[in-house]
């Protein structure tokens, strides 16, 4: 009877430390991610509000995306069902469109992201290996809004995967956006066309701010 | 004059019948098909006619009109104009929040019409959101949502001037139009304008506030139609899930004037 006691206290205890440490890396996650938010949000803004040329500020702001968002992730996410169709040809172009599409969009906006500041707000987990850390971002003369980052740290490293701004999350509403202009277009180099296009207009609109 | 808007109609109709209904991809494809279905929008032909002519009403006429709106009237004006009309439909929200069987929020709903339609002079200002009374709104699109115990509100369907919607909001908005207590409370000449100034000053004040989003998500877009269409969606579900917070209106006594509030 005392063995049997014994057994059932040691499944309880192993329950219950398996129990405390699921939560626990989870809550891990949690607040690295919300630390690395906090840090690469930093890093930004500290360019934006420097003072130096606007390509170099793109280029700088270019490297911590980079470092900080899986690009190749979100890319392939948002091409959806044809990412499997394009040749590798397209998909090497499709990347790196869509790499500075992504850096363009922040940009094309440094002008009006002047004197940008923002609060780290809570930080939980998404899913099991998913965090989602909510910050509200301040400008000058502008109602604050709530952007939600979803982080991903299936290498170890954290890194962005998707931005909800006010509840809609970026990589959806492209992934409509995207499914549409290739089924419209007629295909994979329909969209690469239109996200050149898209990107001249952006480069002019950085060059008349 | 009269028969216009129903030629309007005729001739989008006509365009999109000519234009055709969007079939489901074969079996023989079925991400295709699972997109389709995830995009609900069989109707999309003639959703695209209605979205040009829209976009063209909206760029010819409304948000000039919005931008106007925030340029003359001041600031604080604006705001408890904003607060005023807001402040209108609290207590629909609060039996809507009711029927939808969440009592506490009717609760607060009531509690913020009582607050701010006394100590804040019929709505103009807001003083029950210090009090914990933030903003709320529902609609009856949200209630069948509620009832249904699901998000996904059917086919995606762009009306003509009123923009995106899905065939549970179309119902909505028909209910809706009924709802409205001040749809019935007095009478006669004056009663009827302000009725109609009502729903004039609310389209533009909305679209003031959604000058910015707006431009935003048009400038970044690879397609305005599918951006407009997915975020619609998306904010529909946050409606019903009662995630947002509504928008607090504060007053800027500063004189300046220009920006959004």
């Amino acid at each position: 009877m005392i063995r049997r006691r014994h057994v059932l206290a040691l499944i309880g205890a192993a329950s219950v430390l398996g129990l405390q440490a699921k939560p626990c890396s989870a809550a891990d996650l949690a607040t690295t991610a919300a630390s690395f938010i906090e840090k690469r949000g930093n890093d930004v803004i500290n360019v934006l509000n420097g003072n130096s040329s606007t390509d170099a500020k793109r280029e700088a702001v270019s490297d911590i995306l980079r470092d900080s968002v899986d690009v190749r992730g979100v890319a392939q996410f948002v091409l959806g069902r044809h990412w499997r169709t394009a040749t590798e040809q397209q998909r090497g172009e499709y990347l790196r469109l869509f790499e500075e599409t992504l850096v363009r969009n922040l940009s094309s906006r440094f002008g009006e992201l002047r004197g940008v500041t923002f609060a780290i707000g809570r930080s939980q987990m998404a899913s099991d290996d998913e965090a989602v850390v909510a910050t509200t971002v301040n400008r000058p003369n502008n109602p604050a809004v709530n952007l939600d980052w979803r982080v991903s740290a299936t290498n170890g490293k954290p890194l962005v995967i998707d931005l909800v701004a006010e509840g809609t999350s970026l990589r959806i509403t492209q992934r409509s956006e995207y499914g549409a202009v290739v089924q419209r277009s007629g295909g994979m180099d329909g969209l690469l066309r239109a996200m050149r296009q898209q990107l001249a207009q952006m480069e002019q609109r950085e060059q008349a701010n | 004059m009269h028969r216009l808007p129903l030629r309007l109609a005729a001739a989008i109709g006509l365009i999109g019948l000519v234009s055709g209904c969007n079939l489901p991809p074969p079996e023989s494809d079925p991400e295709a098909r699972a997109e389709y279905f995830e995009t609900n929008d069989p109707l999309e032909p003639l959703n695209r006619v209605t979205h040009t002519f829209n976009d063209a009403v909206d760029t010819l006429l409304l948000r000039p009109a919005a931008e106007a709106y925030r340029i003359f009237i001041p600031q604080p004006v604006r705001t408890g104009v904003a607060n005023f009309l807001d402040n209108l439909l609290l207590p629909r929200t609060a039996v809507y929040s009711l029927v939808q069987g969440t009592p506490d929020r009717a609760g607060s709903a009531a509690t913020r019409f009582a607050i701010n339609s006394t100590i804040g002079l019929f709505g103009v200002f807001d003083f029950a959101t210090d009090m914990g009374y933030p903003p709320m709104f529902e609609d009856m699109g949200q209630n069948l949502a509620v009832w249904a115990g699901t998000t996904n509100g059917g086919p995606y369907i762009v009306l003509p001037l009123l923009g995106p919607s899905n065939l549970r909001d179309v119902t909505g908005r028909a209910v809706d139009f009924f709802t409205d207590p001040w749809m019935y409370l007095g009478q006669g000449d004056t009663v009827e304008a302000l009725r109609v100034a009502r729903i004039a000053v609310q389209a533009v004040d909305t679209r003031e506030s959604l000058i910015e989003p707006l431009d935003a998500l048009r400038a970044g877009s690879l397609d305005y139609y599918a951006a407009l269409r997915s975020a619609y969606v998306q904010q529909r579900a946050r409606d019903i899930r009662n995630e947002g917070t509504g928008q607090v209106r504060y007053f800027d006594w500063s004189g300046a004037n220009r920006g959004p509030r």
